[in-house]
């Protein structure tokens, strides 16, 4: 009975010291994680760190918190900030397609990814892409911190407008490549994203955007329908001019008075001479 | 957005490019910084040829166009730093490399941080300057040129 009654008493001090032990183990867990800050309440709340810190070590580190950075007021999940960066050659670029009238396709792509190589391949062949002909295509990578200017130089098909943002990357919160986010330019507004593994699905993400966008579109962009321009133009004229027997060295070409211009007075008008003449 | 010691903070609305053409091996090229409130297209002349005729009435264009060093002290450029504050009356239907019918444009020639330059500028409708200069003026007061850097020996000799 006695020797029952001491093997008792044993496991009972053996049973205490061991929960003892487990709750000396959970208090120091909890002072390490809130002197990490993780404590009960707000992180962000100066009186909590301040009580942190007033029973801290000299020699212990405070670790901050960081919750992300902050949105800017206006930003929401369909807006479209302008993307500012610099291109593969070190030229700097702005793009804002809030303000571009069409429709502007991000496809945000890195030099690194499996994914994104048949992207970048399918944009050297720009009129098999599918996409229509009005939508702006501009492809974004990381910045110059995080790509190397010339590996996105070497993939970058000629002509391709290619922008390293990573600030862009942050501000459309894109969370991997290829990521493509589409805005049409005359509302200002994202109408759609998304994860793609090839470019079908893209124009035919494009496309369902666009037929939505002409339903309810409420473009006040009219532009100017002036014609050919450049080059195309000047081709044009000289088309027009050999077409009605015109060559170079023409004298008609080289008038010397208004008169080889327009004709005779007389000439002039001939309409409203005969009206002058008959009331006459 | 900076490049080429051109720098700008684009107001809202605004998107741009600066950059150099390349080069064909004997002409030299100079930075150009093109501005506009609507999408530019990738190829735009130096003044906006290509450009300014889809400019809707509300719409801006402007450029800054730098010279050679050797106009530096020429009479054209004797104006020295850049406009900062334009007036309606500064915008006028027949100061367009592009005439088109209801735009009107603005060219200043000058010298900023010893650097040449001209700024030119086109908004979409004259009859509106009284809202679309503001915004002209708003670009112009983030624009910032860095001086020319020192020509190579012309510092301290080493010791």
């Amino acid at each position: 009975m006695v020797a029952l009654c001491v093997v008792l008493g044993v496991v009972v001090l053996l049973l205490a010291v061991l929960v003892a032990g487990l709750l000396r183990s959970h208090a120091d867990i909890l002072k390490a994680l809130h002197d990490l800050g993780a404590g009960v309440g707000d992180p962000a709340d100066a009186s909590g760190h301040d009580h942190a810190a007033a029973g801290r070590d000299p020699g212990q580190v405070a670790v901050p918190l960081t919750m992300g950075p902050a949105l800017a007021p206006d930003r929401d999940s369909t807006s479209a900030p302008a993307v500012v960066g610099v291109t593969p050659t070190g030229d700097a670029l702005a793009v804002a397609p809030a303000t571009s009238g069409g429709l502007t396709l991000l496809a945000f792509l890195s030099t690194g990814c499996a994914s994104c190589a048949g992207f970048w391949e399918a944009f050297r062949r720009p009129d098999h892409l599918g996409l229509p002909p009005a939508t702006r295509l501009v492809v974004v990578t990381k910045g110059p911190e995080r790509e190397i200017a010339g590996e996105v130089a070497a993939l970058a098909a000629p002509g391709l407008r290619v922008l390293m943002s990573s600030d862009g990357w942050t501000d459309y919160e894109v969370p991997g490549s290829p990521f493509f986010v589409l805005i049409d330019g005359s509302s200002g507004r994202r109408i759609g994203e998304g994860v793609a593994n090839q470019m079908s699905q893209v124009a035919e993400l494009v496309r369902r955007a666009e037929v939505d966008a002409t339903a309810f579109s409420l473009d006040t962009r009219p532009g100017r329908d002036i014609g050919l321009d450049g080059p195309q133009r000047e081709s044009a004229n000289d088309a027009e001019l050999l077409a009605a027997g015109i060559l170079p060295g023409d004298p008609s070409l080289y008038p010397e008075s208004l008169e080889d211009l327009y004709g005779p007075p007389d000439a002039r008008m001939p309409s409203a001479t005969r009206h002058v003449r008959r009331v006459g | 957005m900076h490049a080429h010691g051109i720098g700008v903070g684009l107001p809202a609305g605004f998107e741009g490019r600066i950059f150099k053409r390349q080069g064909n091996g004997i002409e030299v090229t100079n930075p150009v910084a093109q501005f506009a409130t609507f999408a530019l297209p990738d190829e735009v002349g130096d003044f906006g040829g290509g450009a300014v005729q889809l400019m809707g009435n509300d719409d801006i264009f402007a450029v800054l166009f730098e010279y050679s060093a050797e106009s530096v002290g020429t009479r054209l450029f004797a104006h020295q730093g850049m406009p900062r504050e334009l007036g309606t009356g500064d915008f006028q239907p027949q100061v367009l490399r592009r005439g088109l019918t209801g735009q009107a444009g603005t060219q200043w020639f000058f010298t900023e941080s010893g650097r040449p330059f001209t700024f030119y500028a086109v908004i979409g409708s004259h009859a509106r300057r009284s809202v679309l200069v503001p915004r002209v003026n708003q670009l112009l007061a983030g624009l910032t040129v860095d001086p020319v850097p020192a020509p190579a020996g012309s510092g301290a000799p080493w010791n």
